[in-house]
């Protein structure tokens, strides 16, 4: 019996330590765009952290969409499949249409300093059931109705790795305790 | 269950099987059958291509309605005789009929699709005159603000030359007035309330520099020419 329909959120860090190539080009343009964008906040050029600009210039928070706006590209490119988050197979194979981009930190003069977070949230997916302790038997969509009436539905095996994280969850009503 | 019946729920064939059995990581050695070998699968790709900003367009309509605007901006040089400045990048934006700007909430969740967050903002490279042009809707205005567009210049390199505003003219039969009693088109304000340049806490100062000059009509949509000079 399925447990129930799940959003699930991955947390995804980009840094200088990133290996990927989209990775990197999210690094690079991200840190390019706070570079131009941060010229704004602070036009004297008074501070060097983001926490710095962030605590000290007024609106500075916006700076979060606005860098955002380097990396849409390359999240589109991702075809809404969720990066990382693989199958057994090796394959991404969870869909997901929303994510939320930040500047952890970042520093005008070190581009090593520069760190993003975007958290990827899956579209709703029917949770099955758990097998071993790091996979997730899932369906994409709402399927408890069909599974109910015992029809044949397509499955992926996810496995669970840091970062991944349930985010709302909706029980199946037809589970019997 | 038996297994094969659970296999059979999952949807697999036979056919399919013995990949499950056999089934391999990418960095496993490439399997080789008879007096062929399979080809590699690939599980990394599409392999990303490098992808400009999103702000990088001519169009900055994305969702938005209103009346049809076109926005040209010249750039010039005030240490090289005010000459047409090259090369310089040019980011605008403006709220729309409404009075609204893209998304500020920072850290709100966004779609892929993006529209809906990611409107009436721009970035263009100036041309060989000096030039970046983009097409828009006419800007609505919000209190406490005469109607703007926002400007930020930037060298070649991305290095901040000047962050201004362009203004509109006004009075009667401006296209200020015109487009604001346009209810036909969405814009739902009139004038009552407006801030007039004079008394705009940006403009009042600097109008000499900072008006830029509009020309067309309702229904054929306007177009604002402005030039900026800049110490580049």
């Amino acid at each position: 019996m399925a447990k129930g329909v799940i959003q699930i959120c991955y947390r995804k860090i980009i840094d200088a330590t990133s290996a990927s190539i989209w990775d990197k080009y999210v690094f690079e343009d991200t840190y390019k765009e706070f570079l131009m964008q941060v010229q704004q906040f602070d036009q004297q050029q008074k501070y060097a952290t983001f926490q710095e600009i962030l605590k000290n210039t007024p609106k500075a928070d916006q700076m979060h969409y606005l860098v955002s706006t380097a990396a849409i590209g390359y999240i589109r490119q991702l075809n809404e499949r969720m990066p990382d988050v693989v199958n057994v197979f090796g394959k991404p194979c969870v869909p997901f249409k929303n994510f939320r981009f930040e500047i952890i930190q970042s520093h005008v003069k070190n581009k090593d300093l520069h760190k993003v977070v975007i958290y990827f949230y899956s579209e709703p997916i029917t949770w099955i059931d758990t097998i071993s302790h790091n996979q997730l038997l899932f369906a994409p969509g709402d399927q408890l109705e069909a599974l109910a009436n015992r029809k044949k539905v397509e499955t992926e095996m996810m496995v669970l790795s840091p970062n991944i994280s349930i985010t709302s969850y909706q029980q199946n009503n037809s589970i019997t305790l | 269950m038996e297994r094969k019946d659970f296999l059979k729920r999952l949807g697999m064939s036979s056919l399919i099987l013995p990949l499950m059995v056999s089934c391999s990581k990418d960095d496993d050695p490439t399997p080789s059958t008879g007096t062929c070998t399979s080809t590699d699968s690939e599980t990394a790709g599409p392999f990303p291509t490098k992808d400009p900003s999103s702000l990088v367009l001519a169009s900055i309509v994305s969702d938005r309605t209103g009346v049809a605007f076109t926005i040209k901006i010249t750039i010039q040089d005030k240490n090289n005789s005010c000459a047409a400045l090259e090369g310089a990048i040019v980011d605008i934006w403006h709220c729309d009929k409404d009075g609204y700007y893209s998304e500020y909430g920072g850290t709100t969740m966004q779609t892929v699709d993006y529209t809906s967050v990611h409107f009436l903002r721009g970035r263009q490279t100036t041309d060989s005159n000096g030039m970046v042009g983009f097409t828009s809707i006419f800007p609505g205005w919000y209190s406490g603000r005469a109607t703007h567009i926002h400007v930020h210049i930037y060298n070649a390199a991305g290095t901040s030359l000047l962050v201004t505003q362009i203004g509109f003219p006004e009075g009667s039969g401006s296209a200020v007035s015109l487009v604001n009693a346009s209810t036909a088109n969405g814009y739902t304000k009139g004038m009552s309330g407006y801030t007039y340049n004079a008394s705009d806490n940006i403009f009042a100062d600097s109008q000499d520099t900072e008006i830029g000059t509009v020309a067309g009509s309702v229904a054929n949509g306007f177009e604002i020419t402005h030039t900026i000079v800049v110490s580049a």
